[in-house]
């Protein structure tokens, strides 16, 4: 009974360590398996122009040569950008689709955005464009829920519209995405670009695949916080175990040896202990965590991954699921917490039950 | 639950019933995953055809900073806009950290 | 028979606080009597108890078991004799606290791997029998003194040890429960229980219950006389 309430904090927070992680976990996990799944078909050489190590607006008569380059199938000048909404606080991507490109006068707007306005089909939209004055679009479409991973804050629009908008000359283009025949040939495309046009920046689609690879990966600060501030709560605990047991429990395994109880009893009886508080929490935090990121959309990370931003998706993700991280959780904890648990009783046990005569 | 571990039959028996009842939660909410991929599988396509269509290169995770609402196709110099020295003033920033591509790390 | 020869017991040896519990005893105790160790505190009769009990090993001399040497035992086999052929009665009582009185009856024997449920049903009989069966599942630390001496006794019985080793058990009751204790001791030696007790209590040592009272005084024997 007396030990109850330290056992019971104890397993909270082992709940609530593991409940962290499992969730920052799957978190990642998902996305980045998404987005490997969605992004797959995205452009597969994105070509950028610098200037002085900046980006620069790239001149679409580039493309005609680059378009030369042996392998290169097509090449389509990009025309995409950012509009800050000064009403909304929110910022919001101007594209230029390659297909269904709307009518002029027309957009079609990412459910974010629609959600935000509280707009829908046939309402109007006025943005100040680059010369201050405002222009007025009528929303044909709404994009669906289900792509605002992808779309929350799009805004797509016709070229002209754009041009007219953002005062992009028509000699010029945001970037050229290409299309390739041998995705084998990237790097010696990408390498022929940079010899015609020194001052290019090509991105490969492997590179943009690669970037949602690392997401949230150890390099985010966030991260190291997090899992530093749990391994912390875990050795915290853990040392609390290890550096000895309670007079009490001393005296407790002094009484079984006396009446009868050898060292690997004992032992077993504290490894089981050991286990009933891992294991529980283990399984009540991955369940939890679950729940957490696939059936609420990771609410309690919400604060963090908002910022600034008013435009938040809301984080409806695919329950994929990583075996090895999910056993490696478990293993980096439930050992090492059983161990820290017999480490001390095994010193306890092995002293002479006379003891508990005097 | 009186820790010196001597089970009775009810405590013990109770542990493992709940153990057993959360391994089984467990198992469900996998089974439930798999069920949910493989039924996701046809908005997938959809998203990817999207993709195709705009040709887009980005998800849209941050909406607040350039080089965070597209990071594939940022630049080193973007976030230091300001200057060499300013530290990320938004938080997006701390949660992302550059793509490979940019800081030249080889991976496998 | 228990016999013990010659055996000495030094703690802290080597060290300013090296002490002599037991010097050059020797005895021979037969079994199926009640003896009971007679001295002030410090003369040794919780040692020799403990050394006799299994539970420690003398610094020099040898204990026998029925003929049986058990002091060069190794770990494993004198917990096993301690477990099946002892049953121990401390002064404290030293009940685990947190777990109810059942469970403490059964401590002793869930080493020996006898099904669970038998083992309980054997427990809950034997509080029966002391009159606690209601109180089987109380957690001790709610018990009432003469309670807690009862499951005390009850956990020395549930191995059905040759021998009870009782240390100062009437040390904290009072008269009444201390003549009760004696009368359970009574009933067990009737069945032919070999019952050692410590004690400076007269009550104990004064009562029909001490075929032979052993007297003892800084760590020696002084006196080993035989009751009528």
């Amino acid at each position: 009974m007396r030990r109850k309430g330290k056992n019971g904090a104890l397993l909270l927070v082992y709940t609530l360590v593991i409940f962290v992680l499992a969730s920052v976990l799957f978190f990642s996990h998902a996305l980045q398996r998404e987005a490997a799944l969605v992004l797959k078909d995205a452009p597969e050489i994105i070509v950028q122009r610098t200037q002085a190590g900046r980006y620069h607006p790239i001149p679409v008569a580039w493309g005609a040569q680059i378009g030369r380059i042996n392998g290169v199938i097509s090449v389509r000048p990009r025309l995409w950008g950012y509009q800050y909404d000064s009403v909304f606080l929110a910022n919001y991507t101007l594209t230029v689709p390659a297909e269904h490109a709307p009518p002029a006068g027309s957009i079609d707007v990412g459910s974010g955005i629609a959600r935000m306005r509280g707009a829908s089909v046939d309402d109007i939209i006025a943005f100040a464009g680059h010369d201050g004055l405002a222009r007025s679009y009528s929303i044909r479409d709404v994009l669906s829920g289900e792509s605002q991973l992808l779309t929350s804050d799009l805004i797509l629009l016709s070229e002209e519209d754009y041009r007219d908008f953002s005062g992009l000359p028509a000699d010029q283009a945001t970037d050229l995405a290409l299309r390739v025949r041998n995705p084998r040939e990237y790097a010696t495309i990408a390498e022929k670009i940079t010899k015609l046009y020194p001052d290019t920046r090509p991105i490969l689609r492997s590179e943009i695949l690669r970037t949602y690879d690392a997401v949230f990966g150890w390099r985010s600060g966030l991260l190291i916080v997090i899992f530093s501030a749990a391994a912390l709560a875990f050795v915290i605990f853990a040392w609390d175990k290890a550096t000895g047991l309670s007079a009490e429990e001393r005296k407790e395994i002094g009484i079984l040896k006396a009446v009868g109880w050898e060292t690997s009893d004992i032992l077993l009886m504290k490894f089981w202990e050991g286990t009933v508080v891992s294991l529980t929490a283990f399984l009540v935090g991955i369940i939890l965590a679950y729940a957490h990121v696939f059936w609420t959309s990771s609410p309690l990370f919400a604060p963090v991954l908002k910022g600034w931003s008013t435009l938040y998706p809301a984080f409806r993700l695919t329950p994929f699921l990583d075996f090895g991280q999910i056993s490696a959780l478990f293993f980096l904890t439930v050992v090492p917490y059983t161990v820290t648990t017999i480490v001390p009783s095994w010193r306890a046990a092995i002293i002479d039950p006379d003891t508990v005569m005097r | 639950m009186g820790m010196t571990g001597l089970m009775k039959v009810r405590r013990s028996t109770l542990y493992l019933a709940m153990t057993a009842g959360l391994a089984l939660t467990l198992a469900l909410l996998l089974l439930h995953a798999s069920h949910a991929v493989r039924a996701a599988q046809p908005g997938f396509t959809r998203k990817a055809a999207l993709v195709r269509q705009v040709e887009l290169t980005d998800l849209c995770l941050f909406t607040e900073a350039s080089y965070t609402r597209h990071p594939s196709q940022t630049d080193m110099s973007t976030p230091f806009q300001d200057s060499p020295l300013s530290l990320d003033h938004f938080p997006s920033g701390a949660l992302l950290g550059p793509p490979d591509h940019l800081t030249g790390n080889q991976r496998d | 028979m228990i016999s013990a020869r010659d055996i000495s017991k030094v703690f802290n040896a080597g060290r300013p606080s090296e002490f002599t519990a037991l010097n050059g005893v020797s005895l021979d105790l037969r079994l199926h009597e009640t003896t009971v160790l007679k001295g002030p505190s410090g003369s040794g009769k919780t040692t020799l108890l403990a050394l006799m009990g299994c539970m420690s090993r003398p610094s020099t001399g040898r204990i026998f078991l029925k003929d049986r040497e058990i002091t060069s035992l190794p770990e494993r086999f004198l917990t096993e004799v301690r477990r099946s052929t002892f049953g121990f009665v401390f002064q404290q009582f030293n009940l685990i606290k947190g777990i109810s009185a059942l469970e403490n009856v059964m401590a002793p024997a869930y080493p020996t791997g006898e099904k669970f449920s038998l083992l309980r049903a054997r427990a809950l009989a034997s509080l029966e029998m002391f009159n606690l069966g209601k109180r089987a599942d109380a957690k001790v630390e709610w018990l009432s003194g003469g309670e807690a001496q009862r499951v005390a006794i009850a956990r020395a019985l549930i191995n059905n040890p040759a021998v009870i080793i009782a240390d100062e058990p009437t040390a904290h009751l009072d008269t009444r429960l201390a003549h009760e204790f004696i009368g359970i001791m009574a009933q067990l030696k009737a069945r032919g229980t070999t019952i050692i007790l410590a004690s400076h209590d007269p009550i104990v040592y004064d009562s029909d219950l001490a075929d032979r009272v052993v007297e003892m005084r800084d760590g020696q024997v002084i006196g080993a006389g035989n009751r009528a």
